[in-house]
């Protein structure tokens, strides 16, 4: 394949006026994404209307649009780490090392290694789709229900690692997400289950409603109780950078992730909260050796950071070279493209080489703009945190009902945000985590509604789940997860009983 | 063993009563899920019934190892929380008809209130708050906010 449609690309992206568009979208994506309310798509779906109206031919539209979208995911981070909550679905990871690290002063610190690493996470995305575009989008056309059931139960597999001293209660973090997902209506049968004839339930619990409620509202309720006991204090904030040696460190976990999270973005369905959550549960797996991941470990920080913006990436895929979006918010970007009357597919490369070069070249300039723009950007943010706590935390409330009530328009869905709420709050008392829960909700509905259209497809043969060299693969990763390192674990301790004994 | 390890442990076996009891009514719900047709052999009841029988499984083992909890509030902190969620429920019901700038500048004061602030700063941390969020996600955003007699 040739890549003259990048060196075409790099011109168009260049110009002057697409360069000032990439940086206004990348501006606009990233206060989009702190605010948990509004979310890429709706921003996109804001924006589309004016772009188009406004004459501004294709690529320059698709590239506002693209830096919309890539900046709200460096944007999401930002409430997740100093309030914890979270911009958008992908930013929800981010959270469990984030705010910890935000909680002990360390706000600068957490804003800027998740800018990096995000950067990081970016361009590398950007490199593999820059080469590999047309053969991944040949593989994700293959995965069909079986494929991505074994693919959940991979992510599933990768939950092991978030299995504490206390098992029972990350088990069943896990089955309370899972029984969320069932609310709602039966996309298979069209029943509707445990709606109980509430008209807000039939769309089930909404991802945003759940992890603002778990969140934000337990959060508050937890602040509250330390300010009757005297114990909340203002938070302090150094304005300390990471060092090289930790931008180092961080390196390796973002290329994990940015593995995953790309793969995980190029099949449709899936999206960058599932990329960034199994992200998070493999890094945790391979690298927390010390039992700090979740109490602001620089690694627990980067790994879904870099994967929610390599999944971002690589949701472009299947959308550029199949024109099947591989998430909500590139939807409405093919109803862009549509809408310049461009038809996707293969050919699209050959055919637009300036509309795909020039996307795919804005994205190399536009992750470094967002670096350059986020860093400085830290410590104005930080300072948000020395707000006294009566300012602080009626904004934390006002943002919460406000990011369910204007996605919703329900005041119904509201009361169940602060349900949800009370609920965090007695499941925190009791020592349960947030994430199993969420990790359950994230993978539940997509593993279901693929077990049971793969058995549908072979009229009840379970062998479908083995049928293909695909899910051969990803049932061999899904049984090394568990097991490798447990055997790396008793080798480590039979070679330190040997040094012992010698 | 102390008395505070008796009571997280009391506390703890509650929690697994309430989470079988839980799985008992779910998996009875999910039981009698109405439906004409599926297209699997699996059905719209498979997935809950699992899960109810995964729930009161687990709630079983939690109960026989209930672990440790986190210390509870005392009175004035449960009337602390109780105050918050009540207002804050009132509020958002009242929203469709006060509108949202009154229905926040009551709740942004209470809790300005319950964290330390005394009632002029509540008073004006409210009212600011309220329009600041009114403003930014109503004209600006172009937001759908709840319109009250006065407008907003």
């Amino acid at each position: 394949m040739s890549f003259d449609f990048l060196w075409q690309g790099m011109g168009v992206a260049l110009m002057p006026q697409n360069l000032l568009i990439g940086l206004v979208g990348c501006f606009l994506g990233t206060i989009i994404g702190c605010l948990p309310a509004i979310g890429p798509i709706n921003g996109i779906a804001l924006l589309l209307p004016i772009a188009y109206t406004s004459g501004l031919p294709a690529e320059s539209a698709l590239i506002l649009l693209a830096a919309v979208y890539y900046g709200a995911e460096y944007g999401g981070r930002i409430s997740s780490i100093l309030l914890n909550v979270p911009g958008d679905a992908g930013a929800v990871m981010t959270a469990v090392d984030g705010y910890p690290m935000a909680r002990r002063g360390e706000a600068a610190k957490a804003l800027a290694i998740s800018g990096i690493s995000s950067f990081y996470g970016g361009m590398i995305a950007v490199v593999a789709m820059t080469f590999l575009a047309v053969p991944l989008s040949l593989l994700a056309i293959k995965f069909g229900p079986a494929e991505y059931f074994v693919l959940m139960v991979f992510a599933f597999a990768t939950l092991g690692s978030m299995v504490g001293h206390e098992p029972v209660k990350t088990l069943l973090g896990c089955v309370l997400g899972l029984m969320l997902t069932t609310i709602g209506l039966d996309a298979t049968s069209g029943a509707y289950r445990f709606t109980f004839d509430q008209p807000e339930l039939h769309d089930g619990i909404e991802f945003i409603i759940l992890v603002i409620g778990l969140f934000s509202i337990s959060e508050v309720l937890l602040m509250l109780e330390s300010q009757v006991k005297g114990t909340l204090k203002p938070l302090a904030v150094t304005g300390s950078y990471p060092s090289w040696a930790e931008i180092r460190h961080i390196w390796w976990p973002s290329v994990r992730a940015t593995a995953i999270g790309f793969t995980i973005g190029v099949l449709p369905g899936t999206g960058a909260s599932v990329a960034s959550a199994v992200s998070y549960t493999t890094e945790k797996r391979l690298s927390d050796k010390e039992g700090t991941f979740g109490k602001g470990d620089i690694r627990g920080l980067a790994a879904p950071e870099a994967a929610n913006n390599a999944a971002a990436t690589g949701a472009f895929v299947p959308m550029l070279t199949l024109g099947v979006p591989g998430s909500g918010t590139t939807a409405v970007m093919l109803g862009a493209l549509m809408l310049y009357n461009i038809q996707p597919g293969p050919q699209l490369f050959v055919e637009q080489p300036k509309l795909v070069g020039g996307l795919i070249a804005s994205m190399y300039i536009g992750n470094i703009l967002l670096l350059i723009m986020n860093l400085p950007m830290v410590q104005l943010f930080a300072r948000m945190l020395l707000m006294p706590n009566w300012i602080l935390i009626p904004g934390i409330t006002a943002l919460s009902i406000l990011g369910v009530y204007t996605a919703y328009s329900s005041v119904m869905s509201v009361l169940i945000m602060f349900g949800i709420g009370i609920v965090g709050y007695l499941l925190r008392k009791l020592g349960f985590d947030m994430a199993p829960i969420v990790l359950g909700f994230v993978l539940g509905k997509v593993m279901e509604v693929n077990f049971r259209n793969a058995l549908a497809l072979s009229g009840g043969e379970f062998g479908i789940f083995f049928s293909s060299t695909l899910s051969i693969i990803l049932w061999i990763m899904a049984v090394a997860i568990v097991l490798v390192p447990i055997w790396l674990r008793r080798r480590q301790a039979a070679r330190a009983a040997a040094g012992q004994t010698a | 063993m102390s008395d505070l390890a008796q009571r997280q442990r009391r506390i703890g076996r509650i929690a697994a009563a309430v989470l079988m009891a839980f799985a008992v009514f779910y998996g009875t719900f999910g039981l009698m899920i109405e439906y004409s047709f599926s297209s699997d052999p699996i059905g719209p009841r498979g997935f809950p019934a699992g899960l109810a029988v995964a729930l009161f499984a687990l709630g079983a083992w939690y109960w026989l190892v209930p672990g440790s909890t986190e210390e509870w509030p005392e009175q004035e902190g449960r009337i602390a929380a109780l105050t918050f969620l009540v207002v804050s429920a009132a509020c958002v019901l009242a929203m469709d008809w006060i509108g949202f700038v009154p229905a926040m500048l009551v709740l942004m004061t209470v809790i300005a209130r319950l964290f330390g602030a005394n009632w002029t700063l509540a008073l004006v941390n409210g009212a600011g708050q309220a329009l600041l969020w009114w403003l930014m996600f109503g004209p600006l955003l172009g937001g759908t906010l709840p319109k009250g007699p006065l407008g907003f």
